[in-house]
């Protein structure tokens, strides 16, 4: 008997013109399955998620029939699919209820009515797992995003259910804690046998944990199958849902390999040595010219020192970099290190206790405030809602700007126009990402600092977002970013740097960059690195296999 | 956070000691008691707090001396006349008073210093937890929020500043007005949005499907009990041993001391008791290894 079965299920949300969520969905999960639900954002997956769990159920016009364990979800009751399904949502910080990190833990069982003998045990059994008894006692403020979501996860764990439903857990972070929290999931499906049921954007890190991926698009199920295989499927529908697989899924595809598809970075090294057994022709792309130094750079750091505290440790501790006008310059490195103090520090919010900025080739100090965030310099914070004030998108950019031509230029430039009359709150996180730019734009800055802009975003949102980047470079803006995002890094800068102890200890190019790079550096550099130099992006492996292809036939 | 012996007992223990020495110190107007009580409560707050807690009783003293001449100023009556101020008389019995009133004020402010340091928040809704789960919940939830308020308030504003959008030393009054309404008003909408995904993962984890119970991290121990029944023999002392009044209007008349005192002086003494003893067993164990 399937876990949960869906029959036939439609839906649409009462009182939308977007027409159908979900359309005629048919699905089996077995017990002990991990599957992937994928899509683009709006492609229904977390309505389709959210029909498991009937308290979560959103109201509007339904057909078809969910089971589960074989009886239909309604007439389970209450009680029992709070402890039976498990839901874990995107948002790490709101999914919490109490103060503390024990009382967090027990909450479940609390509203479960368990004894205190029972809920003593499962409490500590769970802080133990999830390796909680740390940081027992903390309050939960005080608690990193990958904690949190751990914590998240650890207390609806406690009430041991049969399935685990994940709602784009990782989204909002970093990428080791979201590997992390990814393994911990892997680990309770192999160790516990739960069910998992996961959406995500980040398929590099579990499109090779799980048995099955399912990918949705506008409401309906487009291909079911086995990790390794589903690639085949969007391949050959020539969809652009493509461009989300994992680097060497892509490589594969796209040089027609034969056989078995890898999926990780060691399958794919064995593939391409398979591929070359010996030495190949070409053996590297050519490295990008090193960038000329303008005349006059839009940003010069020189020996930059910064705490925020008197007696605290130094948070910068010599940043010195040049920066060109018109480039894409991006800054890697680990959390925390200071990069956000780093763009804190370069835009006059923070001020170094040592050390020199130059703003076009002007001494930050004589440059008032006033003038320094009108037309000169402007910030993209991390977490974009953080700008929104108004109620409509329109009311947002009329905020900054008065001039109406200016403000349909820049919407139509971040592919607004037909959202501009929406609610903030309502758009998605791409959709606010680039609202967002659009605010910080009509400022009409130089110099543009974004701090991770691509967190949260999937693959379809990052290129429309690196191509409205391109468009910005071309209007001789530039654009400093610090970023987790090596993929991103690679595809789209043009200097990357990597900063680390305080330090921006080296500068190239993405290729020379990333080529030197053994542990930090992009997924298809590992995977390739062994056979090919510099190359760092899946576009640039698949270059490669072709010109080795061409030059072996001629 | 230090380690204290009382911290460490169950709130219980702790929640019940506060409500003595608060109470009593409150009631009984008796010189003697209060001074007892403020010696102390001002010891144990040093024993919490360490070479800091100076600070705090240093900067009470100017508030007693100060308070204490106020009384007098205002009211003059009493017989015994020290001196004349702007023609009306400085008596002793308001004097007298006014230092009563003002060291009851200050006994209080340290025993209310000591109570914040032992009893956190977590400590008072575990205690009423099982009493009011409904209330005890909503006050986690409460204090879970604020600091979130305070941090996305934070955010809202930096985020603004890096766009040219805050108020800054040179605008007006009106500006600054408007700014922090904007910025009032976008955090109500993520707060709004917040509260939808927290009721969602309440519900979600049964909330409203059974029962509450609530979850109890602290335990009572032998020695817990024997604490509890020794601060209520104590306070019973204490209440039956004899009087404890004080007139000063219009001649001082005080209650001379009974063995009251000397309880009311060993009940307030335990914490502090406490402490030391764990010192030195500490000491003793470590110097034995």
């Amino acid at each position: 008997m399937a876990h949960f079965e869906i029959r036939n299920l439609t839906f649409s949300y009462p009182a939308s013109d977007t027409g159908t969520a979900l359309r005629d969905i048919s699905l089996s999960i077995e017990k002990g399955e991990y599957v992937v639900l994928f899509g683009k954002s709006g492609s229904g997956k977390t309505t389709l998620l959210r029909h498991l769990k009937s308290v979560l159920t959103p109201y509007g016009r339904r057909s078809g029939t969910v089971f589960f364990n074989g009886i239909p979800l309604e007439q389970v009751s209450a009680y029992d699919q709070a402890a039976a399904i498990g839901y874990v949502m995107q948002n790490p910080d709101d999914q919490l209820v109490t103060d503390k990190v024990w009382h967090e833990l027990a909450f479940g069982l609390e509203s479960l009515g368990c004894d205190q003998k029972t809920m003593r045990a499962r409490v500590a059994e769970m802080a133990c797992y999830f390796g909680i008894q740390d940081w027992f006692h903390r309050d939960v403020a005080s608690l990193s995003g990958g904690q949190k979501q751990l914590l998240n996860l650890a207390s609806i764990m406690a009430m041991q259910p049969e399935v685990l439903i994940l709602d784009e857990p990782t989204s909002q972070l970093d990428p080791i804690a979201a590997s992390d929290f990814l393994n911990t999931v892997r680990k309770i499906n192999l160790e516990l046998g739960t069910t998992i049921i996961i959406t995500e954007h980040r398929l590099e890190d579990i499109l090779p944990n799980a048995d099955r991926a399912v990918i949705l698009d506008c409401g309906a199920i487009i291909a079911d199958d086995t990790p390794s295989k589903i690639g085949k499927h969007l391949h050959d529908q020539n969809s652009d849902l493509f461009s989300a697989m994992p680097t060497p899924v892509r490589v594969f595809y796209g040089a027609y390999g034969r056989g078995e598809c890898p999926l990780t970075v060691r399958e794919g090294r064995t593939w391409l040595s398979h591929l070359f057994p010996e030495s190949p022709q070409v053996k590297g792309l050519p490295a990008e010219p090193a960038k000329t130094p303008t005349a006059v750079p839009a940003l010069s750091l020189k020996e930059l020192w910064f705490r925020y505290e008197k007696n605290g440790a130094d948070i910068l501790r010599g940043v010195s970099a040049e920066i060109p006008t018109g480039s894409l310059y991006t800054i890697v490195g680990g959390n925390g290190a200071g990069k956000s103090t780093l763009l804190k520090t370069i835009c006059g919010i923070c001020r170094p206790y040592r050390g020199k900025i130059r703003i076009c080739g002007k001494p930050a100090e004589s440059i008032r405030p006033s003038e320094l965030f009108h037309g000169c310099i402007a910030m993209l914070p991390q977490d974009p809602r953080s700008l929104f004030v108004k109620k409509t998108v329109r009311a947002e950019l009329e905020e900054m700007s008065a001039d109406q031509a200016q403000i349909d230029h820049v919407a139509s430039l971040c592919q607004l126009t037909s959202l501009l009359e929406s609610h903030p709150c309502d758009l998605s996180g791409g959709e606010q990402q680039r609202a967002a730019l659009a605010k910080v734009l009509l400022t009409n800055p130089q110099i543009l600092l974004l701090d991770e802009p691509t967190k949260g975003l999937d693959s379809f949102f990052k290129s429309a977002f690196a191509e409205i980047l391109t468009s910005l470079k071309a209007r001789g803006i530039t654009i400093v970013m610090v970023s987790h995002d090596v993929e991103f890094c690679a595809r789209y800068a043009d200097l990357v740097s990597m900063f680390f102890d305080g330090q921006i200890l080296t500068t190239d190019t993405p290729r020379r960059f990333f080529g030197s790079n053994s542990f930090y550096t992009t997924a298809a550099n590992r995977m390739s690195r062994h056979i090919f130099s510099m190359a760092v992006t899946a576009e640039d492996v698949t270059a490669l296999i072709a010109a080795n292809r061409e030059a072996d036939l001629s | 956070m230090t380690h204290d012996a009382l911290s460490n007992r169950h709130p219980a223990v702790s929640f019940l000691f506060f409500m003595l020495a608060i109470g009593f110190g409150v009631v009984i107007q008796h010189p003697a008691y209060l001074l007892a009580g403020a010696v102390c409560a001002g010891s144990y707050y040093l024993l919490l707090n360490g070479r800091s807690g100076w600070r705090m009783i240093c900067g009470l003293v100017p508030v007693f001396v100060l308070l204490s001449a106020i009384n007098p100023l205002f009211n003059t009556y009493g017989a015994t006349v020290l001196f004349c101020l702007f023609g009306r008389p400085f008596t002793l019995e308001a004097l007298l008073y006014g230092m009563v009133i003002s060291g009851m004020l200050v006994e209080m402010l340290l025993w209310f210093g000591c109570y914040s340091a032992v009893m956190t928040s977590d400590k008072f809704t575990s205690l009423f937890g099982n009493l009011i789960p409904a209330l005890s919940l909503l006050l986690v939830m409460v204090l879970r929020m604020i600091p979130g308020f305070i941090r996305k308030a934070g955010q809202i504003s930096g985020a603004r500043k890096c766009i040219g959008k805050s108020a800054s030393e040179e605008s007006g009054v009106k500006e600054r007005i408007a700014d922090g309404m904007s910025v009032l008003s976008a955090l109500m909408d993520w707060a709004l949005e917040g509260s939808i995904t927290t009721s969602d993962s309440m519900r979600a984890r049964g909330y409203g499907s059974a029962p509450r119970t609530s979850f109890q991290i602290y335990h009572m121990t032998g020695q817990d009990w024997v604490l509890i029944a020794c601060m209520a023999t104590l306070a019973t002392a204490v209440i039956l041993g004899g009087e404890k009044t004080a007139a000063f209007s219009p001649e001082i008349r005080i209650a001379p001391l009974s063995f009251g005192f000397a309880t009311y002086c060993i009940l307030l003494l335990i914490p502090s008791a406490l402490h030391i003893k764990e010192a030195i067993q500490w000491h003793i164990s470590r110097s034995a290894i």
